[in-house]
């Protein structure tokens, strides 16, 4: 005898089945479809976006995320449930579309069965095992959100829902399996394929054959009315996230990573900048809350929520999506919480770890940009104070634009006004310009250059701010001032390599500048050191030296440049101990989204929290790449008071100390 | 209401400053501009002024090269209405009487109901234009405000006075006001108003056309202060320094006296 089971068995075959059960999926389907449209039509009330570009990559991308939930496995634990469940899940879809399409179509019509023989054994273990393993992961992850309750993680009615309809779906398809199996399969070598299944008739064998026809009848079409319950639900509850997050794959931001949107200031018809209300977002930043899951992973990671500030970037994009969906006229900025808005750093961990690629920062500058350029407003005096700074002296420092060249004075480097026949421009940054402890990175940078016989230029007192925290803070149109004049200025010279010690000027000359035709090849100190310490133009003396290693936001997540910098350490003889928190999942130093310019007036310090982190490692030394990392590491040292325990160095220092004298 | 705000523009106060070739005053080169800080208060002030009375017109003024009406567009940008900008290359070299003699020939047949100027410019410091303005107008002139109300056609400000005492002055409309650190947070001008800032009117006069006076002073020198001896540190005991540092107080300050 050919293996294989009657599909149907005990329920029935023809009309008085498949009648009522395909009237309950079309009644099913109508439900979400009517709630889909609802919540489409919520999504629609944005602006418009065009994330259909480079469609077969989108959809690569998109095929990867879901089947491979590689996002999702990005954080082990609960990550590795989901997707066990997920493929679980899948695996008893595509089962019961095998059941659908023999039962209902190639047998009914054509008279073609295919689940027999060898498939259909294999077709029954792996449902057995897939049903089981999902199950396991259910009440895993039942355990973990109810018992374990990890912090931040709030359950809410649809938690309840999904993890009870689960739970009954895979159950109730066992307890049929289990009757059906003790009336026709127990005791024949058929049974062993559905392991699960067997443990179930075993347990039910006893009730007799007629009380076992009774219980697989009532439970069939239980299991059926869970089934199509579940589908109507989809776009209810946050089992809309099956479509939603996988749409959201698709429509993901496709890079450059940290590239901000820009503005036409110079819009006619345009009577507002930035976000006030839902309308002046795009369909995407309303659709990305719908699409969240609430792991809190961005949540975990976020430095303000950590540091008790009132950011949750979680809890931001919920916001969003429920005035979308219930009060659309709201001020979007209320309703956000202005204090939370101020409070980001722009540092891209909740981006880097979303497994629904939901786009956060977008949406918190478009709200600044608001504030900004609206309503004159800024996180305090001090903000204010520097913008002005700024336009007066290109510096949010304040301090006189002529000197910005001075500390360059004695290292026998030309500005381009003076000699534009250079190899590189180095683009020095308002920080490593003026103030006192990072024009020492300024110097060390230029050492390393002058003995790798790179040719340097700078442009001294006609450089100004590359406008990255003014941009961040929302001031498009300051930034965009000064993007207009650095451009003009460095095109004019005829540069073709920009070289940045600062990462903020890098990410900006490198990405953002871009909107502006600037075409000129941009590189981070890192690699272009790394490239001239390879090549062997600088030699470094590596006597061994002990060290902690600080990934900043812009270099590491908005560029991901990880090994450059750690290689840099290790050729001058640097054993890094690194920090729990490093690379993509590094901890911001507080600097970063024009913080800078602000003083940390909410909850406990950003920057202190970094450098307990880097006392633990109890290396001597903790390295960075970053004028603003620096700065805040200098000043959380003392404000931690590990002055005798641990010091602040960036890695041009570093390297230059360890240079080979030649001669 | 006919609202006047006068504003100079002066030098970034961070800037090196440098005495120029003919010694009379400080050389230009290398400096960075902005709106005199007192007299962002008189255009917030009178912009408030604006907003509060509704129906209102709001003129700034500057005396000064080109360069100045980059200024005089921030000023636009908070709010005023219109510019007036007496071309004037040289303006470092006019005495305060001069200037305020320019702005009282332009605002003499103009009907100003409220003229706001800053109680002083950063770069001279005189702290006589606006008062001279007021006196060339015979208007009343309440000078170094820090709050200001405007109610039932009557101006009622607060000036501050020594030992932290506050006067509180009042007057009625035409006056004239000159405006002091404290009397209020200038507003940073919105997108919106920056656009609209470059399309107001700007009116343009020549210096001669409104000049009428002679001068009556002249800037003789303009020089840095010779050095004055250096700090002085003290090193040893500390408890030797305690007796040191309380010798010198005694003997060189009135400070334990």
């Amino acid at each position: 005898m050919e293996y294989t089971r009657e599909i149907y068995w005990n329920v029935g075959h023809g009309a008085t089945t498949l009648v009522p059960m395909y009237l309950l999926t079309i009644l099913a389907v109508a439900l979400l479809g009517y709630q889909a449209r609802r919540l489409i039509a919520d999504y629609r009330q944005g602006k418009s976006l065009d994330r259909t570009d480079n469609l077969l990559g989108r959809i690569v991308f998109m095929l990867k995320s879901m089947v491979l939930q590689s996002k999702v496995l990005k954080v082990r634990g609960p990550g590795v449930a989901h997707a066990l469940f997920f493929w679980g899940f899948l695996l008893l879809f595509i089962g019961t579309g095998l059941i659908v399409l023999q039962a209902d179509f190639t047998d009914l019509l054509f008279g073609i069965k295919f689940l027999k023989g060898t498939f259909y054994l294999l077709f029954s273990v792996v449902l057995d095992i897939a049903g089981v393993v999902a199950i396991a992961m259910l009440f895993g992850l039942l355990i973990r959100r109810y018992i374990v309750r990890p912090e931040g993680l709030e359950s809410t009615r649809d938690d309840a829902i999904m993890h009870g309809l689960l739970f009954a779906i895979l159950i109730s398809g066992f307890v049929i399996e289990g009757a059906r199996m003790a009336v026709t399969e127990l005791g024949t070598p058929l049974a062993l394929w559905s392991p699960v299944g067997l443990l179930f008739a075993n347990g039910l064998a006893g009730l007799g054959e007629e009380s076992l026809r009774s219980v697989h009848l009532l439970t069939w079409w239980f299991h059926l009315l869970l089934v199509m319950a579940f589908i109507g639900l989809i776009p209810f509850t946050k089992f809309r996230h099956i479509f939603t997050t996988s749409a959201n794959y698709l429509f993901a931001d496709r890079g450059p990573k940290g590239k901000l949107v820009g503005l036409d200031l110079e819009d006619e018809e345009a009577d507002s900048f930035g976000a006030a209300k839902i309308q002046d977002l795009t369909w995407k930043d309303i659709f990305d809350g719908d699409a969240c899951t609430q792991c809190k992973r961005c949540q975990d990671r976020c430095p303000a929520y950590n540091t008790e500030k009132p950011l949750s970037p979680m809890k931001l994009v919920q916001q969003i999506v429920q005035v979308a969906h219930n009060d659309p006229q709201a001020d979007l900025i209320a309703a956000c919480d202005k204090d939370a808005i101020w409070s980001c750093t722009t540092c891209r961990a909740c981006q880097e770890i979303c497994p629904a690629a939901v786009e956060h920062v977008g949406k918190i500058i478009d709200m600044r940009r608001n504030l900004v350029l609206m309503e004159g407003e800024f996180p305090g005096e001090e903000v204010m104070a520097a913008m002005e700074n700024t336009e007066v002296n290109g510096n949010p420092l304040g301090i006189g634009y002529a000197s910005r060249g001075e500390w360059a004075a004695s290292l026998g480097i030309k500005t381009l006004a003076e000699d534009p026949e250079v190899d590189i421009l180095y683009f020095v940054g308002c920080y490593a310009s003026f103030d006192a402890r990072n024009i020492k990175i300024a110097k060390a940078f230029i050492r390393l250059c002058q003995a790798a016989g790179v040719k340097v230029g700078i442009l001294g007192k006609e450089e100004k701010c590359c406008g990255e925290p003014m941009r961040k803070m929302g001031n498009e149109y300051l930034y965009q001032t000064l993007a207009g004049e650095n451009i003009e200025l460095i095109k004019a010279y005829g540069v073709k390599k920009v070289v940045t010690s600062c990462p903020h000027c890098f990410n900006t000359l490198q990405k953002d500048y871009r909107d502006f035709d600037f075409d000129v090849e941009v590189e981070s100190y890192t690699s272009f050191l790394e490239q001239l310490v390879r090549s062997g133009r600088i030699s470094l003396k590596s006597d061994s030296f002990d060290c902690t290693y600080h990934d900043s936001c812009y270099l590491g997540r908005h560029n991901d440049i990880y090994e450059a910098p750690r290689n840099l350490i290790r050729a001058a003889g640097g054993k890094i101990t690194e920090m729990d928190k490093n690379r993509s999942e590094a901890f911001c130093c507080s600097a970063g989204g024009g913080r800078i310019l602000a003083e940390e007036k909410l909850g406990s310090r950003i920057n202190i929290k970094r450098v307990n982190m880097a006392a633990e490692t109890d290396s001597p030394t903790l390295v960075s790449n970053c004028p603003f990392c620096l700065t805040m590491f200098e000043d959380g040292i003392k404000g931690a008071e590990l002055e005798e325990q641990i010091v602040s160095r960036d890695i041009a220092e570093i390297l230059a100390e360890h240079l080979k004298e030649t001669v | 209401m006919k609202i006047l705000v006068c504003i100079k523009q002066v030098p970034d106060m961070e800037s090196k400053f440098k005495v120029n070739a003919a010694g009379t005053w400080y050389d230009d080169a290398d400096l960075a501009w902005r709106m005199n800080e007192y007299d962002e208060y008189a255009v917030e002030q009178a912009i408030r002024l604006k907003e509060q009375v509704g129906d209102s017109d709001l003129t700034v003024l500057s005396i000064g090269s080109k360069r100045v009406q980059e200024t005089m567009k921030k000023a636009l940008a908070m709010g005023c209405d219109r510019g007036v900008h007496v071309n004037d290359d040289i303006v470092q070299h006019k005495s305060p009487f001069e200037i305020a003699s320019i702005i009282a020939e332009f605002a003499g047949n103009k009907d100003f109901d409220m003229i706001f100027t800053g109680m002083q410019s950063q770069d001279r410091g005189s702290g006589q234009v606006g008062v001279l303005v007021a006196e060339l107008l015979s208007l009343p002139c309440i000078s170094t405000i820090v709050e200001f109300a405007y109610a039932d056609g009557k101006v009622s400000a607060k000036r501050e006075l020594e030992g932290g005492t506050r006067a509180l002055v009042s007057c009625g409309l035409p006056a004239l006001v000159t405006c002091q650190l404290g009397l209020n947070s200038p507003r940073y001008p919105t997108l919106p108003n920056i656009m609209k800032a470059k399309k107001k009117e700007l009116l343009s006069f020549d210096v001669t056309e409104l000049l009428k006076v002679e001068a009556r002073q002249e800037t003789v020198k303009t020089y840095f202060p010779d050095k004055k001896a250096g700090g002085l540190v003290l090193e040893g005991d500390v408890n030797d320094l305690a007796d040191q540092l309380v010798k010198i107080l005694k003997d060189q300050t009135a400070v334990l006296a």
